[in-house]
């Protein structure tokens, strides 16, 4: 290995930095450490003149190092990253030093204070900078394909956009026919537009599309792989009928002799070998195994002209390999039999708004008008109860954000299938957001509904005529509410997840829905390459639904538009040391290690993220980051001074979270706050990846305290690492406790990246404890 | 005195098969309890007294009580790893504290 040759370059940052730090001074102590063969200062390295110097040392092999102290090593990153390159320098071997926004700024009041942290920051770099390695970033080839699993119309419309942008798409649909949940609607808001329209044009653009394959009747049974190359196991279920033969006549269904049982309060009429009655995506029959009476039958196959039907067809598996996966198997309505109180099940004219989409496609398309589902008569009165089963502990917790507009659509239905009938709506707080208020506003204007707020206690049947009686209380009029002679009651439930994804997708969001970090990376799953999209993302409208398709499919073209490519700071096992203790398994966020062919654990590179929970939780210690190791870190600690102030004053390591709290720290500094000098910044990747073992180290090589800066519980980016930090600390510090040192002297704040006053609030705080408390006892 | 198992902290190495106590014990003393998943001593009378479990312990669960000849039940020893250090505290009898911090890495 060649000899190590330290460039340390001192920017004066057009006075920034000079008028507070005198750097003369600084340059002349720190010009004769260990490894440093040039020490300059410049008043700005950033500038044309500075970056020819940089560049002009590294190529006449003067350095082959960098410790740049000037800014926070949050900016101008890519300015000195593109110097370094085209001198031939590898990026990795720059080391930023924080003079500017975490000395210089912070402490212009007290200089020499302010000249003492330098040149302990100063050290802490040129130990980091000693033990660093040029690192190269992981690249990844991908394939430019996306499997969608789903047809709905996320899955199509995200199918259509990714085929436009040159990928191979390959759609799976558990059901025998595209098209989804929203294929069965009579129409959607806010234009009143049949889906069949929309999804024809979708459909007809996809049989266009050479790029595109649908594959139905087929579900994921497996999956392996990463981002760039998934290795999807593919599970199809036989149709019983050719869709490249079949012409659609309906001869077979009309010999069929096996009827299908009705299932829901509505009558279905369809037999075994069916075909939907309006959008029908392949436009050719399927057969239910359930109903069909087997092969002996036969009746179908007999006569079928284009000898279509092949009732021995098997089941078939095959695999596919895809960049990304988009998930979009969109949602279940809410179980509304457990609404025992509504009744229904029990009464036949009580139903759910999803059946009541069915019954006004089918009275739409049949009579024009708006028949009861249990005896065919007319309906004069209906009442829609809001939130059956939403924003309830009970059961669904949230609103499902659709369900109100839902019902002012389908209000408009009954006023469009039976004019005469009267409408009645039970709601607790009416949401029609955006521009669907207009929607409100028009149903409230045209009188199409009488508006009751009060949640319904009981919907009871008579069962001579079938009509149903509600009890309610108004509670604007505050009074009792009974409604008799109601047709017809419309649940208007919430939306699920479809049930499926967990074997594939752990959850990690607070909800039932998979999506990740609700604002950072709305798409993202566990696995990395994998996106949700649509109501699997959570529940939404169908215009939002498209706009989620759009967007994840952005996501997975991130992924598959040229080699994948992941920074290099991945996580490396010593297995001399490593005793398998799988807790590094255990604690990753994001499921990234199993066991390599030695036996070892082993990060899967692709799904790693590079938090370094994996390094912080490590028991002995063995798993680093690279260019974050433990090693480093340490030589980051032996490098400080820790009486830097003088006796009496503390000294602090603080390790911060690069996501919020170093940025906090940063802003704190930009702003002209001062915090107490005492404290050593460390940036770290997340609070997670700070090892108990450096926090210990730090104490007993004498530092008065340790504070670790780690994001708000539910915001870290990666899960869990601030609580986790949290428990380990709780740990050290009661063993600190026993060992009769101040449990205090180790600390966890949370900071978001804004909280600046806060941050000061807390150093200051810290700091004054810490001059309280004394020198630690620890000290060497 | 043998080693003492802090069953509130102690996560039985998430249930592994072989907790860390487990794997460092040179007598082979410290298991898991089948039923609570939590580590114990299964032979209290055959502990040396060599710490190393208590070294070992990445959630600082257990404790080692001292022989009664060097001191009561009050006395302590406990060490805190770091990553190049390892410090001793020893408390006696009467609470007088004495550390000692020793350079365990040179690499």
């Amino acid at each position: 290995m060649e000899k190590t040759q330290i460039g340390l370059y001192l920017c004066r940052c057009h006075g920034e930095i000079g008028q507070t730090i005198d750097l003369d001074r600084l340059a002349k102590a720190m010009g004769n450490k260990k490894g440093v063969s040039v020490c300059r200062i410049h008043p700005a390295w950033c500038s044309e003149a500075g970056l020819a110097v940089l560049r002009e040392d590294v190529e006449e092999g003067r350095v082959n190092r960098v410790v740049l102290a000037a800014c926070s090593p949050r900016e101008k990153e890519i300015i000195f990253r593109q110097a370094a390159e085209s001198a031939g320098l590898n990026p990795c071997l720059i080391e930023r030093c924080n003079l500017r926004e975490q000395c210089a700024w912070p402490h212009r009041e007290e200089p020499e204070a302010a000249y003492r942290k330098a040149v302990n920051l100063i050290n802490m770099s040129l130990a980091r900078a000693r033990q660093a390695e040029p690192l190269d970033p992981l690249v990844f080839p991908a394939r430019k394909a996306v499997l969608v699993v789903g047809a709905g119309i996320a899955g199509l419309s995200a199918a259509l956009d990714l085929a436009a942008a040159g990928v191979e798409v390959t759609v799976v649909e558990k059901e025998a026919f595209a098209g989804g949940k929203v294929a069965r609607f009579y129409r959607y808001f806010p234009r009143f537009c049949p889906p069949g329209c929309g999804l024809e044009y979708l459909m007809a653009e996809i049989r266009k599309n050479p790029r595109i394959t649908i594959y139905t009747l087929t579900e994921v049974v497996g999956l392996d792989g990463g981002p760039g190359n998934f290795q999807v196991m593919l599970r199809q279920r036989p149709r019983f009928v050719r869709t490249e033969a079949c012409t659609a006549c309906g001869k077979c269904a009309e010999v069929c002799p096996a009827e299908r049982p009705q299932a829901g309060p509505l009558p279905v009429t369809k037999k075994a070998i069916y075909i939907p009655e309006g959008f029908a995506y392949p436009l050719a029959y399927a057969l239910d195994k359930e109903v069909c009476r087997g092969e002996n039958c036969g009746l179908c196959a007999e006569a079928c002209p284009a000898h279509a039907i092949d009732l021995k067809a098997k089941e078939r598996e095959f695999s596919l390999e895809a960049g990304a996966i988009l998930w979009c198997t969109g949602w279940q309505p809410y179980d509304a039999g457990r609404l025992e109180l509504f009744g229904y099940g029990r009464y036949a004219n009580v139903i759910t708004s999803l059946e009541f989409e069915h019954l006004a496609l089918q009275c739409g398309s049949a009579s024009g008008r708006l028949l009861r589902p249990a005896d065919g008569s007319p309906v004069r009165r209906i009442a829609f109860i809001q939130c059956a089963g939403s924003r309830d502990v009970n059961h669904l917790p949230y609103c499902s954000q659709v369900c109100c507009t839902v019902t002012l659509k389908q209000v408009q239905y009954v006023r469009k299938l039976a004019p005469e009938a009267e409408s009645y709506v039970f709601y607790m707080d009416l949401r029609s957001t955006g521009e669907y208020e207009e929607m409100y506003r028009r149903v409230q204007e045209e009188g199409m509904a009488i508006f009751i707020r009060g949640n319904p206690a009981a919907v009871e049947e008579d069962p001579a005529s079938g009509c149903l009686t509600i009890l309610a209380e108004d509670t604007l009029a505050g009074e009792p509410v009974r409604l008799e002679n109601i047709d017809l009651v419309v649940l208007a439930i919430g939306m699920r997840p479809e049930p499926g994804p967990e074997s594939f997708i752990e959850n990690l969001a607070t909800w039932e829905f998979p999506s990740g970090h609700v604002q950072c990376f709305p798409f993202e799953t566990q696995r990395r390459g994998l996106y949700v999209a649509g109501c699997a993302q959570g529940p939404m409208d169908v215009a939002g639904t498209v706009r989620s398709a759009a967007g994840a499919a952005m996501k997975a073209m991130s992924v598959i538009s040229g080699n994948f490519t992941l920074p290099p700071a991945v996580p490396v096992v010593d297995k001399n040391k490593c005793d398998k203790c799988k807790r590094c398994m255990e604690e990753c966020p994001f499921g990234a290690w199993s066991w390599d062919e030695t036996q070892y654990p082993a990060p899967d590179l692709r799904k790693c993220r590079q938090c370094g929970i994996c390094e912080g939780g490590c028991p002995l210690g063995v798993i680093s980051l690279r260019n974050f190791t433990i090693k480093q870190l340490t030589g980051m600690i032996e490098a400080l001074d820790m009486e830097f102030l003088g006796r009496g004053e503390p000294t602090v390591v603080a390790f911060l979270c690069i996501n919020d709290a170093y940025p906090a720290a940063d802003l704190a500094g930009r702003q002209g706050l001062s915090f107490p000098p005492n404290i050593l910044t460390i940036p770290v990747p997340c609070a997670g990846a700070v090892n108990m073992s450096v926090v210990v180290e730090a104490l007993t090589a004498g530092a008065d305290g340790v504070l670790v800066g780690g994001c708000p519980s539910d915001q870290c980016h990666y899960r869990k690492g601030s609580d986790l930090a949290e428990t380990r600390l709780n740990n050290v510090r009661e063993t600190l406790e026993r060992m009769l040192v101040e449990p205090e002297r180790v600390r966890l704040v949370r900071l978001q990246a804004d909280d600046r006053h806060l941050f000061v609030m807390e150093a200051k705080r810290f700091v004054a404890a810490l001059r309280a408390l004394g020198p630690s006892p620890l000290k060497p | 005195m043998p080693p003492k198992v802090n069953l509130e902290k102690c996560d039985g190495c998430k249930a592994e098969q072989e907790p860390l106590c487990e794997q460092i014990c040179p007598g082979d003393l410290m298991t898991l309890n089948p039923e609570t998943k939590k580590a114990y001593c299964r032979s209290l009378r055959d502990c040396w007294d060599c710490m190393s479990c208590v070294k070992s312990c990445p959630q600082g669960a257990i404790e080692t009580r001292l022989p009664y000849q060097i001191g009561y039940y009050q006395a302590k020893l406990i060490p805190l790893m770091g990553t190049n250090r390892i410090t001793w505290t020893c408390i006696d009898l009467n609470g007088k504290v004495e550390r000692f911090s020793f350079k365990t890495r040179n690499d």
